[in-house]
């Protein structure tokens, strides 16, 4: 399978040449070969499976034309003689075409690439990058079952790329090898060649478990006691009883049809097309296999999922049986349960109450639906809803929303917050009239529609509203969740030993940052947890350390941490500190009194001050925490411009779209610092109301700690601190903030002088590139930032 | 909170196929009652016009855009800025007649249907240039 054609040359081209100097896969040609890499036919079945579908075709109209010319036995052998030269041209061509097809395809997964060139005229390259691929699907149609061969779907962005046909093994290994760079992991597809063939009815891998398995009995109860099926079945044998009765059986036919053709249609899709149907856990994800005839093997990419529909039609009641379906972004084009596109919404076609919830732990982890509280729709209700209105029912918490209506098929939406799209609330004249109004929660296309039916027109307005400020405060909590799940190390029992170890645990969290979480242990101590398993935490917590040590002998009127004990779990890094006396700053600003605040951060504002008179280890500019740590300089430009180094090695791209003329903003910036002249002092580089600790003293509550030295301390100008007291105060998620931040500010003018808020101004700045890197996982904080810069 | 306007469906479009029927029937008779019937028809219409059109507003409030419509019917949609994928801004001939111009928001779900009819050109430049920006600054994953 290395011929080197022509057509490999210019797909090559079409490609971009983006491979070149790749030629590393094993057995690629000698150097000068017209190809850099050997690329691979499809199964040499592929035009003889494809063929299939035609010929299967043609047979289905030959058997019509017969059966209807079966009448007229003298016409018969005339259609035959007539047919078959027509049929084997078809047949001829179809060969061809298929052949061609098959001819001119060629794919290369290996890796450093997954392309697909095709066309044997029109040359199409097709090249997806890995990050990009979203779902990898199995399909086995009947014809390519029978020869052991299947289809690859591949779904990147809107478009799905197909890739047919490879041999079952061989398939299944590409899925697993794609599923695999998809979720970044580096894996090589040579690691994946021994592994162990799944089985061939339900496509359960060695390392595949099987969470739901819906027997055929079930399957076919349900879908006999199914409304969709009863209403045309009932229909049907009205229209064929009637008639009978009356002798007019020919006059209902037109009628009949197509009812028996839809009737056969739900056949094919609800219980052929489910036939077998297993949701299985997989290494990569949620994975559903069915069909009888049809073996389609679809994997859930579950951060897709955007919203859950459970159903139970009236006649499952008694059998406590549910089907659900979901939402999932980007597999709505199709019909949703379309036998031949992977791309089905269905979760279970039929479940137990276990079974869905099995499901839901899957498919929504962490989300507790059973604590939320159903309300009923107002008593008044009755008057617009005489038919359902007893069963329409709401409800949410602060993660999601729960809709329920219908006693025909009860239908219950169930909506995270953060995937909400838009609100609506509607209220016709009836409406207005008793008070009521809807309110619709808009998701992405598929089945789920939640609709909180008829509510108090004042609860929906609340509904509506707060929907809003939950979606976006869900948005930002799952944002920061996958960036912290991407730091941490999933390794949640070691941790949970590690935990127990100190007598605390998950519950008794006081705080997360990017690097560590803290845990208390009793009054004294706290357990801080560091992120990771890299070298990094280590040398942090011992820069530290050696830091802390050297102030034992300072005296400047506030607690600072102490670290008792560090050590290593299961390789996870951890100090046990002091605790700090009093609350955190940044959660009794939220609650505290105006008349109270102000005299807090004035104390706030000492204890920065303070700061300022601790011993440095090393003198002149100076980097103290961090590797290579602690690294001099000779300017206070050099260092802050070190110190910015790294955050914009990952939000240049980003700010240089967001800011416009951000490099006339950094030369500024530089330019100032230039003309800063000042003597080196210690710097805590993130003093912010969530590091530091308040006691309610005698006149009055009282900054009496300030923790969290981390990788931002330096030896710089001390006004980095007061700058960073005043400007961080404004991202304190609490309505006055602003207006203290800006009182603030006055009050550090008054105290060191008027040009100090031309300062402040340019450390504005720089903490505005600082911190630019959270664009990905902290929007609040990225829009400080780009708010900072434009000053 | 700033609301602004629109609507004005023009009235002529009703009378036009009157007056067209009326001259091709031949009927005079015939002419003179859709002649009344679509001056009622206007009267109507211009009462509820005024009137829908009052009813439509909108406010960029800090995180999302709030519209409202309707008299019989009232809705109210709002719209995160974060979920906006696109705006558009569309005007038709007669729209173009007027001088006017709408702008539609479009999120990930086919339902939102956030359309502001019946702006000032400009204004609607600006709303699309503004929202725009906001959606970029606001702008979240899926």
């Amino acid at each position: 399978m290395s011929a080197s054609q022509p057509q490999g040359t210019s797909a090559r081209n079409l490609a971009g040449g983006s491979q070149a100097g790749f030629g590393t896969a094993p057995g690629s040609p000698p150097p000068g070969a017209a190809q850099p890499k050997p690329t691979e036919r499809p199964h040499p079945l592929t035009p003889f499976v494809r063929g299939w579908l035609v010929f299967v075709a043609i047979a289905i109209g030959w058997i019509r034309e017969l059966v209807t010319s079966a009448g007229e036995n003298q016409f018969q052998a005339d259609g035959l003689i007539w047919i078959l030269p027509v049929l084997a041209i078809v047949v001829l061509f179809a060969g061809i075409a298929g052949f061609i097809s098959w001819y001119f395809t060629r794919f290369v997964i290996d890796d450093e690439e997954l392309r697909i060139d095709t066309g044997a005229i029109f040359k199409k390259s097709t090249k997806i990058p890995f990050e990009r691929l979203q779902s990898v699907d199995l399909v086995q149609p009947l014809a390519a079952r029978i020869f052991g061969l299947a289809e690859l779907r591949l779904d990147a962005g809107n478009s799905t790329t197909k890739l047919r046909y490879l041999t079952r093994s061989k398939a299944s290994r590409f899925r697993d090898y794609l599923l695999a760079r998809a979720h970044g992991h580096q894996a090589s597809i040579r690691d994946l060649d021994q592994q162990a063939v799944a089985s061939v009815f339900t496509d359960l891998g060695v390392a595949d478990q099987a969470l739901v398995q819906i027997t055929p009995q079930r399957l076919i109860v349900s879908f006999l006691l199914s409304t969709e099926w009863l209403i045309p079945t009932a229909i049907s044998i009205t229209i064929l009883v009637s008639t009978v009765a009356f002798g007019v059986l020919p006059l209902a036919l037109g009628a009949l049809i197509p009812l028996v053709i839809g009737m056969l249609s739900l056949i094919w899709r609800r219980v052929i097309g489910m036939f077998n149907f297993t949701l299985a856990e997989s290494p990569r994800g949620l994975r559903i296999t069915r069909g009888l005839t049809n073996l389609t093997s679809q994997s859930l990419p579950i951060n897709r999922v955007q919203g859950v529909k459970t159903s139970q039609p009236l006649l499952w009641k008694p059998l406590g049986w549910y089907r659900v379906d979901i939402d999932i972004l980007g597999y709505a084009q199709g019909d949703g349960e379309d036998n031949e596109s992977t791309s089905s919404s269905v979760l279970l076609p039929v479940a137990s109450s276990e079974e869905v919830e099995l499901a839901f732990a899957r498919v929504l982890p962490g989300f507790d639906l059973d604590g939320i509280e159903l309300h009923s729709s107002p008593k008044r209700t009755r008057w617009l809803r005489w038919f359902d209105f007893w069963t329409l029912r709401y409800g949410w918490d602060d993660r999601t929303l729960i809709t329920e209506q219908g006693w025909f098929t009860h239908v219950r939406d169930v909506v995270p917050h953060a995937k909400t799209q838009s609100v609506r609330i509607e209220q016709g004249p009836l409406q207005r009239l008793f008070r009521l109004a809807d309110v619709h929660v808009h998701t992405p296309r598929g089945p789920v529609n939640a609709v909180a039916h008829q509510l108090d027109d004042h609860i929906a307005r609340e509904l509506a509203l707060s929907q809003l400020d939950q979606a976006r405060a869900a948005r930002a909590a799952e944002r920061e969740h996958v960036a912290i799940a991407a730091l941490a190390v999933d390794d949640h029992e070691g941790e949970a030993q590690l935990l127990g170890s100190f007598g605390t645990g998950r519950d008794q969290i006081l705080g997360s940052g990017g690097e560590s979480e803290v845990f208390a242990i009793d009054h004294q101590r706290v357990l801080r947890l560091y992120r990771g398993r890299h070298e990094a935490p280590r040398r942090t917590a011992a820069q530290l350390g050696s830091l802390y040590d050297s102030w034992r002998g300072a005296d400047i009127g506030i607690e600072l941490p102490m670290i008792t004990e560090m050590g290593e779990y299961n390789g996870r890094f951890y100090t046990v500190d002091r605790r700090f006396s009093g609350q955190n700053l940044s959660g009794w600003l939220r609650h505290a009194q105006a008349s109270q605040r102000r005299p807090a951060l004035i104390s706030f504002l000492d204890a920065t001050e303070r700061l300022q008179h601790l011993p440095s280890p090393v003198a002149g500019f100076a980097r103290l925490i961090g590797d290579g740590a602690p690294d001099q300089f000779g300017t206070l430009g050099e260092l802050l411009t070190k110190m910015l180094w790294g955050p914009l090695q990952m939000s240049r791209t980003q700010l240089e779209r967001d800011v416009p003329g951000v490099s006339e903003v950094w030369n500024r910036l530089h330019a100032d610092l230039a003309l800063r002249s000042v003597a080196p002092t210690f710097v805590h580089g993130d003093v912010c109301p969530p590091n530091a600790y308040l006691s309610e003293g005698v006149e009055g509550p009282v900054i009496t700690g300030i923790g969290d030295f981390s990788s931002h301390t330096l030896n710089a100008d001390p006004l980095m601190d007061l700058a960073g007291a005043v400007i961080f105060l404004e991202l304190e998620p609490y309505a006055d903030a602003p207006d203290d931040a800006a009182w603030l500010e006055a009050v550090v003018a008054e105290r060191h002088g008027r040009d100090v808020v031309h300062w402040i101004d340019v450390y504005r700045r720089y903490y505005g590139f600082y911190f630019s890197n959270t664009y990905e996982f902290e929007p609040n904080v990225y829009a400080w930032c780009l708010r900072q810069m434009s000053r | 909170m700033r609301i602004l306007t629109s609507l004005i469906v023009p009235p002529i479009i009703f009378t036009i196929p009157a007056v067209i029927v009326g001259v091709s029937s031949g009927k005079w008779w015939i002419s003179g009652l859709i002649w009344a019937v679509a001056i009622v028809i206007v009267i109507i219409r211009l009462a509820f016009v005024t009137r829908s059109w009052r009813s439509w507003g909108y406010v960029e409030r800090e995180d999302d855009l709030y519209i409202t419509h309707g008299v019989m019917f009232r809705s109210l949609i709002a719209v995160p800025y974060g979920r906006m994928q696109l705006v558009e801004v569309e005007s038709g001939p007669l729209e173009r007649a007027f001088g006017l111009a709408s702008v539609t928001l479009k999120t990930a779900s086919p339902e939102t249907g956030a359309r502001i009819p019946g702006l000032a050109p400009e204004e609607a430049t600006r709303l699309r240039d503004r929202l725009t920006e906001l959606g970029e600054a606001h702008a979240s994953g899926l």
